[in-house]
């Protein structure tokens, strides 16, 4: 029997007055992976967001959890990291993640091993007595993002977990998700800008823009999908002596010093589509020291923004 | 423990144990002891040293003593010794130098026609203060009053002493046989501006509350937990307590002050029978035999504190959704002011009917507005203490319960959709679109 997946989202729609956040939103994300929610500012992402969390009801379509309609009951096997987080300013730091805790049903004493556990883990232990005002925003940030693991959920949304963190910092985060990911107890649905984050995490994205779905698919794939005929070349020679040798065989995009190998050039360009590009490799080396010859794949980030342009046309 | 009761608890806990609500609660039976104390300092601060002269340019009130060789008061008696206040006496003016020159502060001429008209020229460099006048007027009032019983009806003064009948009015309602109404409306009062305060500040606290967690985006956190009504129940429920908290600490406070106090005055031995002062009383007796105290031990101050934790509880939680939903609604306090004021009118409407109805609790304003909702609260606990028919504390708080439930559901449409929406100015109108949509 195959594995339901984590969430089966289908047909969500949802307005705000004359607004139309979301329409016709579907996708699946699979148990047990990171799955990137990605779009730009305002493409419906952080309403998508507040409905798997409760907070809000689509006004059409359906979630399911696992296999199951998604209901208020599901909630506790959810952790929630908003992009827009905060802490009572006024409350204790140890005490404030026990309230947070228990208002996710574990009870006290085994918040507070749990908490003992992921302090030390993220190295806020020193501040279980310190009022939140006292502590930095970094730390504040560790503290939320303790509070939306800490219940072990299975399915963990985090809304830009890294933003707000030194690069150290976010690197200890950043393994840590990995961690959750290598146990594949938690699904995580990463909802970030981040480019690099992606690539290095996810296993699957969902891209909206406008409150459409615009994308959906495995990270290699898609990357793979969106090549273009470019290759990344590296040649020990002039830039005019490759030029000339060039002719018009490629369309050279651009051309640099290459940083790593000094002496080298590296070279963007696109070779026709009826190119085989071994005959052109040995043909080319004949005039010019070619070092290397690879196929280039567009980054997330080169595909975030042509999917996004692409996408024109206004949506009713 | 259940969330409501973790939201309950932690909005209770959070301030009941802030320094600043501690010393605030002890600080009140301080305050208004130090309120009463101050008051009477004043009163004879305020006092400074009065030297008279009377001119008695008619002889009515005075007389030549040969052995002291100087005019002294036919009537002693009418001139007490008092601290601040001293009197000579002469039958002839000084001059305005002479009188600049000594070290009268005043200088009162009387001549026969006071007998008409009843007044005296008093000359002075500086105005004496009001509560010197006022003793001045007392002993001059009594001195021609002696003058007249003696020369008009040919009488003995003590004789008119002994005929001169002063009458008050001791109220007594002719159904519970209740008396002291103006004793037992300053009680009511009492309770009602302590409840208009409670409502006022504790109301605040919500709505302040309310805009920490939305600016805070707190708020986000905890509803994918809890319920957005479970949210707004434990706040106001939780921060009522902490109103609850504090009548309890203030009525033990009293309680203890009342008893502590009395017992330091039964052992100082002031406590004497006012028929016969070598009789020393136990305090109650004293509070019980004293006419200006007596009433505090007649209210039933049990039925008191019963229905002011109901009027609390049910007018907190009817002026505290409002306030919530107005705390929703903004996104920091300075944008809360054009929403408050219309929040706040029957409040502040209520105090000052309060205020008026010290001299007539049952007065046509007081009565109609202790079965109005939204100041009943405020309005029937100053009516309460002169007796209130059962059936009007039962009609008047399920009407301020009735409105409380219906307050907190409109409120609860308006936060549910208030404390997401970050940015945007919300108006009148935009609240009502909130609250017809489900």
């Amino acid at each position: 029997m195959p594995t339901a997946p984590a969430l089966d989202i289908s047909g969500i729609e949802k307005r705000f007055g004359e607004q139309r956040a979301l329409a016709g939103v579907g996708f699946q994300v699979p148990q047990s992976g990171i799955f990137g929610l990605l779009g730009p500012n305002g493409a419906g992402k952080t309403t998508l967001l507040r409905m798997l969390n409760g907070i809000t009801a689509p006004d059409a379509g359906s979630i399911s959890f696992f296999g199951e309609p998604l209901t208020r009951a599901h909630l506790p096997s959810i952790g929630y990291l908003p992009e827009e987080r905060g802490l009572y300013k006024s409350m204790r730091v140890g005490e404030q993640a026990l309230y947070f805790a228990q208002l996710r049903g574990l009870d006290k004493k085994e918040a507070r091993e749990r908490l003992r556990y992921w302090f030390d883990r993220l190295e806020v232990d020193g501040w279980w007595h310190k009022e939140v005002s006292e502590v930095s925003k970094g730390m504040a940030q560790k503290i939320q993002f303790i509070l939306s693991v800490l219940h072990e959920p299975r399915l963990l949304i985090l809304d830009e977990p890294l933003s707000g963190f030194d690069p150290i910092n976010a690197q200890r985060i950043r393994e840590v998700i990995l961690e959750l990911k290598a146990k594949g107890d938690t699904t995580i649905l990463l909802s970030t800008h981040d480019m690099g984050s992606v690539e290095e995490m996810c296993d699957e994205v969902a891209l909206l823009n406008r409150g459409q779905l615009v994308l959906n698919g495995k990270v290699p794939e898609l990357r793979e999908a969106a090549r273009d005929g470019r290759y990344a070349v590296t040649f020990r020679d002039t830039v005019m002596a490759f030029t000339v040798a060039l002719g018009a065989s490629a369309e050279l995009i651009e051309v640099n010093p290459n940083p790593e190998v000094p002496g080298e050039h590296l070279a963007m360009l696109r070779l026709p589509a009826e190119s085989d590009i071994a005959t052109w490799v040995r043909w080319i080396s004949e005039q010019v020291e070619l070092t290397s010859c690879t196929p280039w794949r567009p980054g997330m980030r080169d595909i975030f923004i042509r999917a996004v342009e692409h996408q024109k046309q206004p949506v009713a | 423990m259940n969330k409501l009761a973790l939201i309950i608890y932690r909005e209770w806990i959070t301030r009941v144990r802030r320094r600043a609500f501690i010393i605030g609660t002890l600080m009140v039976p301080v305050l208004l002891g130090l309120g009463v104390g101050l008051g009477a300092w004043l009163e004879n601060a305020e006092m400074e040293e009065n030297k008279v002269l009377v001119v008695d340019l008619s002889g009515m009130i005075t007389f030549w003593d040969d052995t002291r060789q100087a005019y002294l008061p036919i009537c002693p008696e009418c001139f007490p010794e008092r601290e601040q206040l001293e009197y000579r006496f002469a039958d002839a003016a000084l001059s305005d130098d002479e009188f600049l020159l000594s070290d009268f502060t005043s200088m009162v001429l009387l001549d026969d026609a006071i007998l008409q008209h009843g007044q005296a020229k008093n000359l002075y460099e500086k105005s004496p203060s009001i509560t010197a006048q006022n003793a001045i007027e007392r002993d001059l009032a009594a001195a021609i009053e002696r003058f007249k019983v003696k020369e008009e009806l040919a009488l003995d003064y003590e004789v008119y002493k002994r005929l001169k009948t002063k009458v008050s009015l001791v109220g007594e309602d002719i159904i519970t046989k209740d008396g002291n109404a103006t004793g037992r409306s300053i009680i009511g009062f009492v309770f009602s501006l302590f409840m208009f305060m409670q409502i006022m500040v504790y109301g605040m606290h919500v709505m302040r509350g309310v805009i920490e967690e939305k600016a805070n985006r707190i708020v986000e956190v905890i509803i994918s937990v809890v319920r957005p009504m479970e949210l707004l129940a434990g706040k106001i429920i939780g921060i009522g307590l902490v109103g609850v908290t504090q009548v309890i600490a203030l009525t033990v406070l009293g309680f203890l002050v009342f008893q502590v106090g009395g017992q330091a005055l039964e052992v100082s031995g002031v406590l004497t029978s006012a028929s016969n002062e070598a009789v020393e009383l136990d305090f109650e007796t004293w509070m019980a035999s004293n006419d200006l105290l007596g009433f505090v031990l007649e209210v039933n101050w049990p039925l008191m504190v019963v229905c002011a934790l109901a009027y609390f509880a049910a007018g907190f939680f009817m002026y505290a959704a409002l306030f919530a939903a107005i705390g929703s609604a903004v996104e920091q306090e300075s944008d809360a002011q054009y929403l408050m004021l219309p929040a706040m009118l029957p409040l502040f409407a209520a105090y000052i009917t309060a205020v008026m109805a010290i001299q007539n609790p049952e007065g046509q304003v007081a009565v109609i507005g202790s079965f109005v909702p939204l100041t009943a609260p405020i309005l029937m606990l100053i009516r309460l203490p002169l007796g209130v028919a059962w059936w009007e504390l039962v009609l008047s708080l399920l009407g301020v319960l009735a409105t409380a439930y219906g307050f907190v559901l409109v409120s609860a449409r308006i936060f549910r959709t208030g404390i997401l929406m970050h940015g945007k100015k919300i108006t009148v109108r935009e609240l009502f679109r909130w609250v017809r949509h489900d």
